[in-house]
């Protein structure tokens, strides 16, 4: 799993139809763990086909969108990140048994 | 094969790759088999905006200015088909332009001969639709900066000349070694197919007989993924935009993103709609399908295999008994040496006379002179290395005392895991193979009959013990499975729900767990070493290698 990095995506989307549409992608990348702020852990391939999916969604002269690179998945990704308050548990890339 | 089974029309990106990588070439268009990497699409998206039609290219003698995107020609006389990206021009005087991602590279000219080449073959596609053309240009996405590539004898008769060895090369049905060393090879999108250092040190070691060979590592993607195991009576699984949730009568249990997933695998009473079922096949991503006890029934799967060559070699080797039988010696001899290793390692009570005898059954193994002499050599390794089996159990609660390996139904908790991880063992080979481009079905050691996928047994041996039956020992071993994991119904154990899914974690978390690989000396998953030996059977075939290495562990 060495090769997944960690980012914190933000966005602001002016427009409620355009919103739905990003945040609809975003759920496909990543968890959100505020309104409008999502955390993906992302391969090279991942972050490209994010953004380019992105880039088609948004008006570039209208809606903004950051991302931040944390480091590595396995790195000390954790420690950079202080939560207070309700927040989801991480989900850290483990087969997914129901 | 001949060279008439050779399609008459090349296209100008094969020339391109051609020129690039040979074996590039011949994976990816002879063998259909393509996997994306950051490059590839990052190329996609860089390419958008010419990837879509626009303009006409005028084919009528008046003159006028004109600039079209996308357009598709063909030249049959050359034997070319590509796809312009920019052609821009006067009347009948024209210039292709093609758009490339990165920057202007430093070397002669400001272009690499592969892109040039290409170029060059649109240029003699135009000139034979009637067009003029006598350059071409090379837009550089990353520098915003176009490169001019004059289209002089020199690079005509090399564009030609390239043109008939990619022609030779397709009609040989020979896969061209992979290239050495090559700092091209770092970044190939398919490297993890190719296996260039693998390979080219396997070849050199059948030569010198050496012990670790030093290889880079290459990381495939799908070592990022995970598997979904969903098991159970009345679940459903749905698509909601790019996740899958999962529902039980009126409740959502929880959800997966669809894109993390390398597989699906669902036990029982469980259900899916249709938009689940396109979604992870449009994805190529495989739905197993078992019995509520873990009993393999079959899958679902894409459209997305096309490696026809490798399954015609595997039925012809298949059918030969002798290059059956050495294949099939190296499965049971690594199956054999696994099983000691395991002994040797966890059970301190076995006797030096045990692991000799085994050492003696893998080396009988390998020059055993047919098939009904290999099954007595496995059967009687077998017999030896269960009669320690319950040794590697730390408890010895009466419980979980293992006497023998009985099935159908199990008469023991430990024969009760051991069938089940066997159980998800063959449906993990199953998936590897048929990604690899392997029929399961046709195996060389197992025969083909009764409906067993006889391929996934084969290359499954060798992992028996270090998978399955390390896992079940652990899981026993951990307390991580107890009395109340099971139910005992007259003849046979079975296990409880919750059982199952213990047993699933420690399954899967075995197979995660990096190794070192013994003979190439890079760390990666077992889930990743399934798939690299995979791809040695098809380099045997091939016969770029003489003998399969099976996967040993120390």
């Amino acid at each position: 799993m060495g090769r997944l990095k960690v980012f914190i995506v933000s966005y602001d989307v002016s427009d409620p139809k355009r919103l739905y549409r990003v945040h609809k992608t975003m759920k496909g990348f990543g968890d959100p763990i505020h309104y409008s702020v999502f955390r993906c852990n992302l391969s090279d391939k991942d972050k490209i086909e994010l953004i380019a999916i992105l880039s088609e969604i948004i008006k570039h002269d209208e809606d903004r969108i950051m991302i931040i690179d944390l480091g590595f998945a396995c790195g000390d990704v954790d420690n950079r990140i202080d939560l207070i308050g309700v927040h989801p548990e991480e989900n850290n890339n483990q087969a997914i048994i129901f | 094969m001949d060279g008439e089974e050779v399609p008459d029309l090349i296209p100008a990106r094969m020339l391109n790759e051609f020129t690039y990588c040979p074996r590039l070439c011949y994976i990816e268009w002879v063998q259909g088999e393509f996997e994306d990497n950051a490059d590839t699409v990052d190329g996609r998206f860089q390419h958008r905006r010419v990837d879509q039609s626009r303009g006409v290219v005028p084919d009528s003698e008046e003159i006028k200015e004109f600039n079209a995107r996308s357009v598709d020609i063909s030249a049959p006389e050359t034997g070319i088909i590509c796809r312009l990206d920019l052609v821009g021009g006067n009347g009948k005087s024209v210039t292709p332009v093609e758009y490339k991602r990165g920057s202007v590279p430093d070397v002669e000219g400001g272009a690499y001969e592969s892109d040039k080449v290409q170029l060059c073959a649109q240029g003699l596609a135009l000139k034979e639709n009637g067009y003029e053309c006598s350059e071409g240009m090379i837009y550089f996405v990353k520098s915003k900066r176009k490169v001019s590539v004059p289209f002089d004898d020199y690079l005509i008769n090399r564009t030609k000349e390239l043109l008939d060895s990619l022609r030779e090369m397709a009609a040989s049905g020979k896969i061209p070694p992979p290239l050495i060393d090559s700092p091209k090879c770092i970044r190939c999108s398919i490297s993890g197919i190719c296996l260039p250092d693998e390979i080219n040190s396997l070849r050199e070691s059948e030569k010198a007989d050496e012990g670790t060979l030093q290889v880079r590592k290459f990381l495939p993607a799908r070592d990022d993924q995970v598997p979904l195991y969903v098991s159970g009576y009345g679940q459903l699984l749905r698509k909601k935009g790019e996740r899958i949730e999962i529902w039980s009568k009126k409740e959502k249990l929880g959800d997966a993103k669809i894109r993390e997933l390398s597989q699906v695998s669902l036990y029982g009473g469980v259900s899916a709609t249709t938009p689940v079922f396109t979604e992870l096949l449009q994805r190529n991503i495989p739905i197993s399908y078992f019995s509520y006890g873990g009993w393999f029934y079959g899958f679902s799967q894409g459209n997305s295999h096309k490696n026809v060559e490798l399954r015609i070699k595997q039925f012809s080797v298949a059918g030969d008994n002798e290059k059956s039988l050495k294949l099939a010696q190296k499965f049971v001899n690594g199956k054999i040496l696994n099983c000691r290793t395991i002994l040797r390692r966890n059970d301190q009570g076995v006797s030096t006379d045990v692991l000799s005898s085994l050492k003696k059954l893998a080396n009988d193994a390998e020059s055993s002179e047919n098939f009904r002499t290999l099954l007595g050599i496995e059967g009687g390794a077998a017999q030896i290395y269960f009669s320690r089996f319950n040794s590697l159990l730390k408890s010895q609660d009466e419980w979980f005392l293992f006497n023998n390996r009985n099935r159908r139904p199990p008469k023991d908790p430990v024969n009760a895991v051991l069938s089940y991880l066997y159980g998800v063992m063959v449906k993990e080979f199953f998936v590897t193979l048929l990604a690899t481009g392997f029929d399961p079905y046709l195996g060389f050691y197992h025969q083909p009959r009764y409906g067993r996928p006889a391929l996934a047994l084969d290359l499954m041996e060798e992992f028996r013990p270090i998978i399955a039956d390390s896992v079940t020992f652990t899981l026993f071993n951990n307390g991580e499975l107890s009395e109340s994991d099971f139910i005992c119904r007259g003849l046979g154990v079975t296990m409880t729900p919750e059982g199952k899914k213990t047993v699933l974690n420690g399954y899967e978390r075995r197979i995660n767990t990096e190794v070192k690989h013994p003979l190439f000396g890079y760390k990666v998953s077992y889930r990743r070493i399934f798939e690299v030996q995979a791809r040695l059977i098809a380099r045997v075939l091939d016969g770029e290698i003489d003998e399969y290495p099976p996967f040993l562990t120390r």
